[in-house]
C-alpha cells in the first residue's frame, strides 16, 4: 500500500465508519475522528523520516526525482478520432510538499481535539470534517491537474456547509461568500486546465494529459497548440500563457489570500466554529501558496518571471494593507485574519523573487504560520467557548484569571510578531533577504520591496503588543462582571494538549530550522534554476 | 577556513558556551520546576556565579591575545552555510566580563529588594533570561544570531518592564519599549540583509575583522562595490540608517529615546541592570562590532546626534522630580558622549566609558532603589498618598542611611567625572578626544565638542541637584506630615555589599594607575589602533583643568541653591523651564502626530476595505442578484409571456369559433352560406 494513499484515504474510511455507526454511539464520533487524524500524523511524519534528500531527489519537473509516488490509470476514455482521454491517479511528493504535509496532519490533530466543543448535528460534523480532510491532503499530493482539481473542488463542499451550519451569528453570509468567491477562481482554472490538456501530450503515450509534470516540458507541447511555448497564440489579443498564468494565480491568489482578493477572509475565519477557522487558516491558505509555486509557476514559468514584480508587489501591499487593518480592529478573530493576510504576504514575496532564499522563507513562513495561525485561532476560541465574546474592548486584564492562557497567547503572539526563536523570525528574514536579494542575483524585484516589508515587521510587534496590553494587562475588569469572570476558568487538559505541541514546533523550526530547510533544500534549488530556464 | 583549535582555545570556547548558557539552563530550571519556589533566586544567583568565573578565565585567556573563532554550521539555505559560532576577541570579553560583574551585584541585591513581591521566582526566571540573552548577544559571531539576541534582549526587557502588569502605566511602557526597539530591529534586518545581499556571508569576523569584506570594500561613482558584487551606494548609506535606528533605539539616542524614562515603571533593581548599565550599552556595543563599515560622514552623524542626545536628556534631567527618571535621562545623556565618541573616532574611550558608566549609573540606580523602597515603606506604614519616588518629599537621608550616602558621593562624583572616579578618566578622554577631532575639521565641528562641554556642567548641576535634594537638608516629608512614623536604614547585608563592590569599582585603581591621564587605563589601552600615536597638546591640560574647575562651582552654587534654600530659586514658569520639565515635547509629539496618523490611516484603511474592496465584491453580488432578477422578469413576462400570448389567442380563437358549433341550424345555414359566398368571391376576383 502507497504510504500517501493511505494518508489520503484514512479519513475517510473513518468517515465511512462513522456514517455507518448509529447516531446513538455519536460520543464516540470525536475519538474515532482524533484517531482519523492521529493515523494520519504518524503517516506524515514516517513519510518525512524516510523521505530521501539530495540532487536526484530534487522533483520539481523531473517525475523520476519523486518519492512515494502511485500511478494508476483512473479514467481511460477511447474517444475515437479525438484520442484517449487519460486520467491519472497520479500522487507523488517532492521537497515542496512533504513538509506541507506533516504540517497539515498535525494541524489537522488540533483540529480534531478543537471540535470538542461542538455539540450539534456529530455525525454530520465529523464526517465533513473528515472528508475536508481528505481533500487537503489529496491536493498536496495530487500530480494529476484533473486529480488535483476533483480534490481542490471537493474542499469547498464540506466547508460551506461546515461554515453554514456550526457557525455564527453571520454564518450564511460567510458561507456563500467564502464558496461563490472560491468558486469564481476554480472556474476559470478549470478552463485553463482544459486548455492545457488539449495542448499538452505524454511523451510515452503520445496521449493528450492531465499530468502537471508533463505540463513542465516544453518540449511536451502540441506544436500550434493555445499554451505552446513557440506558438505565441492569443486569446482575446493577449499572449495565451500570459492568460493562463493570471487566471491560475488569481484563483490560487484568492485562496492565499492576496490583497485585494481578500475580503471573503476576515468573513470566513470569524464565522466559523474554532475547529474549522483553525483548518482555514492553518491549511487552506496555504494551498494558495503551493498551488502557485508548483500550478502557477511551474507551468508557466516564463510568465511567472516577466511578472514577478507584479506578485511582488502584491505581496508587499498585503504584508502592509493587512497589517494596518489589522492595527484598526477590535474584534480579536477579525484581527488575527488581518495578520494572517499581512503574514501570507511574505510567502508572496518570498517567491516572487525568484531567489533560493525567497523560495525558502516563503516555504517556511508557511508551515510556520500553519502552526502559529492555528495557535491563535485556537486560542480565541477558548475565550469565544467560554463567554460568546471576542471584542478586544470587553475584557481587561485577562493575565490574572488566567495565567497559562495568557503564557500561551504571549508565546503565540511574540511567535507570530517574528520572535527569533520562532520559526516566523527565520522565516520572514529569508523571505526579506531573498526579496532584496533578487535585483542583484535576476532582476525581478527592486530593493525597496523588502525594505517595505521590513516595515510590515513593525507593524506586527504594535497590533499585537496592543492587543496584549489591551486584553491581558492591567487590572482585570470584564464586561460581563461575575459570570464572565467565573465562566473564564483557565485551559485544562485537553486544551493544554492542542497548544503545547504547536508551540513547541513553532519553537522547534526557529532554533532548528533545518527541519524544514533540510528536506527543501534540493527541491528549492531546483525550482529556482527552473525558473531561470526560461 | 577556520583552523582546527588548540586544545586551550577549544577549553576557552567551551567556557564562553556555558558562561553563556548557564543562565539559560537556570531559566529553564526556573520555568519548569520552580516557578513558585523562592529556590528561584537561588538558582540564577548560582548561575550567574559560574557564569562570573567561567568568564573570568575567558577573558584572562583572550585578552589581548589573537582573536578566537569558532563556528559549526546551523543550517543551510540556497547555497549559503548559515553558521553558528563564538567570536571572541577583545570587544566581546571584555563585555562578557562586564555583564555578569554587573548582574551578580544586582542578583543579590534583589534577594532582598523583591523578597516580598509575589513574582519573586517570575522575576528571577526573566533576569536570567536576560543574563543569557545579552552574554549572547556579545559573542555570537554572525549577523542572525546577532540579531536575534538583540531582539531577545529587547524581549526580556519587556517582560521585566511589564514585571508588574496589573499596573496600567508599567504595561504601557513596555509596549512602548518593545515597539521603539522594534523600529530599531526592523533597521537592523534591514542592515543585515543588505551586507547579506553585497557579501555573501553572515560572518561578523569575514565582514568586519580584518581584511573584512567591509573594508576592502569602497564606494565609487555612486556604487558600492564589494568583492562580489556591486549595489547602488544609496544601499550603503540605508544600512548605515538602519544601523543607526537600532543603535539608537537600543542605546536611547534622539529620536528614539523616550522609551528609556517610561521603562523605569520596572522594579529598580532591573533599571540598575538592564536599563542603565548592560542592555542601553548593547547600541555602544553594535557600534564597536559595526565599526569598519562607516564612512566619514556616517561618522560625523554619529557625533552630532550624540552630543545633541547628551545635551538634550542633560537639560531635561535638570528639571525632572522623578528620582529615577533624573538617573534614567542621565544615562541618556551619557549613551550620548559613548555615541559621540565612537563618532569622533575615539573608539576606545568609548568603549572605556561603556565599562565604567556600568558601574556607577548601576550603583546609582540600586542607591535609588534602597531610598525608594525606604520612602515606600514610610508611605506604606502611615498611609499616605504620596509618590515616593519623588525627590521633593525626600531631603536631609545622609544621617538616616549613611552607606548610602557615602556611596551616593562616589556614584555621583564618577558621574560628574572628577578626579579619582573612573568616570573621570573615560569622559575627560571623550572630550579632549571630541576637541582634537573638530580641530583638524573647521569651525562649525567645534559645537560638538562644546556641547560636550556645557553638557558635563549640565551634568554636574543635575546631579549635585539630585543629591542635595535627597541627601541634604531637612526631610521635606517629615517636616509636612510631623506626626509620621519613620524607620529607616542601609539594610542587610544583601544591599550593603553590592553597594560597597560598584562603589569600589567606580573608583580609578580598577581601571588605571594613574588617577589622572586616562591614557594610561589599561581598556582604553588594548582597544588603540597599533599604529595609535599619542597626540599630546594644550587640550590634555586645559579640557580637564576647564570641566573640574567649573564643574566645582557648579555642584557649590547647586548646594547653594537647592541645599541652603536661602539663595535664588529659578523660575518655574519661563520657557526654557517649560521645555525642559516637558522633556522637550517630543514623547506629546509622537502620541499626538505619529500614533494619531498611524491609527487614523489604519481606520482609513479598514473603512476602505469595508466599502471599497468588499463594496467591489458586493457590488459584484447585486449586479449579479439584479441580473438574475431581470432574467427571471424577462422569463415570467417575455419569454413566458409569450407563451401565455399564444396560447392566450388560441383560446380566444377557440372560444369564437366554439360559438359556431352551438347546435342552432340556423347558424350552420348562415355559415354554409358565408363560406359559399366567400368562395364564390374569390372566383371572382382570381
Amino acid at each position: 500500500m502507497n504510504l500517501l494513499s493511505l494518508l489520503i484515504f484514512t479519513p475517510m474510511l473513518f468517515g465511512i465508519i462513522i456514517l455507518i455507526l448509529p447516531s446513538s454511539m455519536r460520543a464516540s464520533f470525536r475519538y474515532l475522528t482524533l484517531a482519523a487524524t492521529l493515523v494520519q500524523l504518524v503517516i506524515s511524519v514516517i513519510i518525512y523520516f524516510n523521505f530521501k534528500t539530495g540532487t536526484t531527489f530534487a522533483g520539481i519537473n523531473h517525475e523520476d526525482q519523486f518519492q512515494f509516488i502511485q500511478k494508476l490509470p483512473w479514467i481511460d476514455l477511447n474517444l475515437g478520432s479525438l484520442g484517449k482521454l487519460q486520467i491519472e491517479y497520479f500522487v507523488g511528493i517532492d521537497g515542496i510538499s512533504v513538509t506541507i504535509l506533516v504540517m497539515s496532519a498535525l494541524v489537522m490533530v488540533v483540529a480534531a481535539i478543537s471540535s470538542w466543543e461542538i455539540t450539534s448535528n456529530l455525525k454530520g460534523f465529523f464526517a465533513l470534517f473528515l472528508l475536508l480532510d481528505m481533500a487537503v491532503m489529496g491536493v498536496f499530493c495530487a500530480l494529476d491537474f484533473f486529480l488535483f482539481y476533483t480534490f481542490y473542488e471537493l474542499m469547498l463542499l464540506p466547508l460551506y456547509f461546515l461554515i453554514g451550519m456550526w457557525g455564527g451569528v453571520r454564518r450564511e453570509y460567510a458561507a456563500i461568500k467564502f464558496f461563490l468567491y472560491t468558486l469564481f477562481g476554480s472556474v476559470f482554472m478549470l478552463l485553463v486546465m482544459v486548455g492545457l490538456y488539449m495542448s499538452v501530450t505524454d511523451p510515452a503515450t503520445g496521449n493528450h494529459t492531465f499530468n502537471i509534470i508533463q505540463m513542465m516540458n516544453p518540449n511536451n507541447y502540441v506544436q500550434g497548440s493555445v499554451f505552446s511555448t513557440l506558438n505565441n497564440a492569443t486569446i482575446l489579443g493577449l499572449p495565451a500563457r500570459m492568460v493562463g498564468f493570471v487566471v491560475l494565480f488569481i484563483a490560487f491568489a484568492i485562496k492565499v489570500p492576496v490583497v485585494p482578493l481578500h475580503t471573503w477572509l476576515p468573513d470566513a475565519h470569524v464565522e466559523p466554529p474554532t475547529p474549522v477557522s483553525i483548518i482555514l487558516a492553518g491549511v487552506l491558505l496555504k494551498i494558495g501558496g503551493y498551488g502557485i509555486i508548483r500550478i502557477c509557476m511551474g507551468i508557466f514559468p516564463d510568465a511567472a518571471v516577466s511578472s514577478a514584480f507584479w506578485l511582488g508587489l502584491l505581496g508587499v501591499i498585503s504584508i502592509l494593507y493587512g497589517a494596518f487593518n489589522a492595527l484598526a480592529q477590535r474584534d480579536l478573530k477579525r484581527l488575527i485574519a488581518y495578520s494572517s493576510v499581512s503574514h501570507m504576504g511574505f510567502v508572496l514575496l518570498g517567491i516572487a523573487s525568484g531567489t533560493a532564499e525567497g523560495v525558502s522563507g516563503a516555504m517556511m513562513q508557511m508551515i510556520s504560520h500553519g502552526f502559529l495561525s492555528s495557535m491563535l485561532f485556537f486560542l480565541v476560541g477558548v475565550v469565544y467557548g467560554r463567554v460568546h465574546d471576542r471584542d478586544i474592548y470587553n475584557f481587561r486584564g485577562l493575565a490574572s484569571l488566567m495565567p497559562r492562557y495568557t503564557v500561551y497567547v504571549m508565546v503565540a503572539f511574540f511567535a507570530s510578531l517574528g520572535l527569533p526563536g520562532f520559526s516566523a523570525f527565520v522565516a520572514e528574514a529569508f523571505s526579506l533577504a531573498g526579496a532584496f536579494k533578487s535585483s542583484s542575483v535576476n532582476g525581478l524585484l527592486p530593493q525597496w520591496m523588502a525594505v517595505c516589508g521590513a516595515v510590515g515587521i513593525l507593524l506586527g510587534a504594535a497590533y499585537l503588543l496592543w492587543t496584549l496590553q489591551r486584553m491581558f494587562f492591567g487590572t482585570l475588569s470584564l464586561k460581563g462582571g461575575e459570570i464572565w469572570k467565573t465562566a473564564l476558568t483557565d485551559i485544562n487538559f485537553r486544551e493544554t494538549a492542542a497548544l503545547l505541541p504547536l508551540a513547541l514546533l513553532a519553537l522547534a523550526l526557529g532554533i532548528m530550522p533545518s527541519l524544514v530547510f533540510g528536506k527543501i533544500n534540493d527541491a528549492v534549488l531546483a525550482f529556482v534554476s527552473f525558473l531561470q530556464l526560461k | 577556513m577556520i583552523p582546527i583549535l588548540s586544545h586551550t582555545d577549544a577549553q576557552t570556547v567551551s567556557f564562553a558556551i556555558w558562561a553563556v548558557a548557564l543562565p539559560f539552563v537556570a531559566f529553564a530550571l526556573n520555568l519548569l520546576l520552580f516557578s513558585k519556589s523562592k529556590i528561584a533566586a537561588l538558582i540564577s544567583t548560582t548561575a550567574i556565579v559560574a557564569s562570573l568565573v567561567l568568564a573570568v578565565k575567558v577573558f584572562l585567556s583572550v585578552w589581548n591575545a589573537p582573536v578566537i573563532h569558532a563556528q559549526t554550521t546551523w543550517f543551510i539555505i540556497g547555497a549559503t552555510k548559515v553558521q553558528v559560532g563564538l567570536l571572541l576577541n577583545n570587544l566581546s570579553v571584555l563585555m562578557l566580563l562586564l555583564v555578569p560583574v554587573i548582574a551578580l551585584p544586582v542578583h543579590i541585591y534583589s534577594t532582598a529588594y523583591m523578597k516580598e513581591d509575589d513574582g519573586y521566582s517570575r522575576y528571577f526566571r526573566y533576569l536570567s533570561l536576560f543574563c543569557f540573552s545579552m552574554l549572547g548577544l556579545v559573542v555570537v559571531d554572525n549577523l542572525i544570531l546577532l540579531y536575534a539576541f538583540w531582539e531577545l534582549v529587547g524581549f526580556s526587557s519587556y517582560l521585566l518592564i511589564g514585571f508588574w502588569f496589573t499596573r496600567q502605566s508599567a504595561v504601557m511602557a513596555n509596549k512602548k519599549a518593545f515597539i521603539m526597539n522594534r523600529i530599531g530591529d526592523t533597521g537592523l534586518l534591514t542592515a543585515v540583509i543588505i551586507l547579506y545581499t553585497q557579501f555573501g556571508t553572515f560572518d561578523i569576523q569575514a565582514l568586519f575583522g580584518k581584511d573584512g569584506f567591509v573594508q576592502i570594500s569602497n564606494i565609487a561613482a555612486g556604487m558600492w562595490a564589494g568583492p562580489h558584487s556591486a549595489i547602488p551606494a544609496v544601499w550603503q548609506y540605508v544600512a548605515f540608517a538602519g544601523i543607526f535606528l537600532a543603535v539608537a533605539a537600543k542605546s536611547a539616542q534622539f529620536p528614539l529615546h523616550t522609551w528609556l524614562p517610561d521603562a523605569m515603571e520596572g522594579p529598580t533593581s532591573v533599571s540598575a541592570l538592564i536599563h542603565a548599565a548592560t542592555m542601553v550599552a548593547a547600541g555602544v556595543f553594535l557600534l564597536g562590532r559595526f565599526y569598519p563599515m562607516f564612512t566619514e560622514s556616517e561618522l560625523t552623524i554619529l557625533a552630532v546626534i550624540g552630543a545633541f542626545t547628551a545635551f538634550m536628556a542633560a537639560t531635561i534631567a535638570l528639571t525632572q522630580n522623578d528620582l529615577k527618571r533624573i538617573l534614567a535621562y542621565s544615562t541618556i545623556s551619557q549613551l550620548g558622549f559613548m555615541v559621540l565618541a565612537m563618532g569622533v573616532g575615539a573608539y576606545a574611550s568609548s568603549l572605556f566609558h561603556l565599562v565604567t558608566h556600568a558601574f556607577f549609573k548601576c550603583l546609582l540606580f540600586l542607591v535609588a532603589g534602597i531610598v525608594i523602597h525606604q520612602m515606600k515603606h514610610i508611605k506604606d506604614d502611615n498611609n499616605l498618598d504620596i509618590d515616593p519616588q519623588n525627590i521633593l518629599h525626600m531631603g536631609g537621608l545622609r544621617k538616616k542611611l549613611p552607606l548610602t550616602f557615602i556611596v551616593t558621593i562616589i556614584g555621583a562624583l564618577a558621574l560628574i567625572g572628577l578626579p579619582l572616579t573612573s568616570g573621570y578618566l573615560s569622559k575627560d578622554g571623550i572630550l579632549i578626544q571630541a576637541f582634537d577631532w573638530a580641530e583638524s575639521r573647521g569651525a562649525i565641528f567645534n559645537i560638538i565638542p562644546y556641547a560636550a562641554l556645557l553638557t558635563s556642567w549640565l551634568t554636574a548641576f543635575y546631579v549635585a541637584r539630585l543629591v542635595v535634594k535627597v541627601f541634604f537638608g531637612e526631610f521635606r516629608l517629615h517636616k509636612a506630615n510631623p506626626h509620621i512614623h519613620i524607620h529607616m536604614g542601609d539594610g542587610s547585608r544583601l544591599y550593603k555589599g553590592p553597594l560597597v563592590f560598584l562603589a569600589i569599582c567606580s573608583l580609578f585603581p580598577l581601571f588605571s594607575n594613574s588617577p589622572i591621564f586616562y591614557e594610561d587605563a589599561w581598556i582604553y589601552k588594548s582597544f588603540l589602533p597599533s599604529n595609535f600615536l599619542a597626540r599630546e597638546n594644550l587640550y590634555h591640560i586645559v579640557i580637564p583643568a576647564l570641566i573640574n574647575i567649573l564643574a566645582v562651582v557648579v555642584i557649590y552654587s547647586a548646594f547653594a541653591i537647592y541645599g541652603k534654600r536661602n539663595a535664588w530659586a529659578f523660575p518655574q514658569t519661563g520657557l526654557l523651564y517649560r521645555i525642559s520639565f516637558n522633556e522637550w515635547y517630543i514623547d506629546r509629539f509622537y502620541n499626538r502626530v505619529i500614533i494619531k496618523f498611524v491609527m487614523w490611516f489604519s481606520n482609513v484603511l479598514y473603512w476602505f476595505d469595508k466599502k471599497v474592496v468588499d463594496g467591489l465584491v458586493d457590488l459584484f453580488t447585486n449586479v449579479g442578484i439584479g441580473l438574475a432578477k431581470l432574467a427571471a422578469w424577462l422569463d415570467r413576462n417575455i419569454v413566458d409571456g409569450a407563451l401565455h400570448l399564444i396560447a392566450g389567442i388560441v383560446q380566444s380563437i377557440g372560444n369564437f369559433a366554439r360559438r359556431f358549433q352551438g347546435g342552432k341550424v340556423q347558424y350552420y345555414l348562415y355559415s354554409m352560406l358565408l363560406v359559399v359566398a366567400v368562395v364564390f368571391i374569390f372566383k371572382m376576383i382570381f
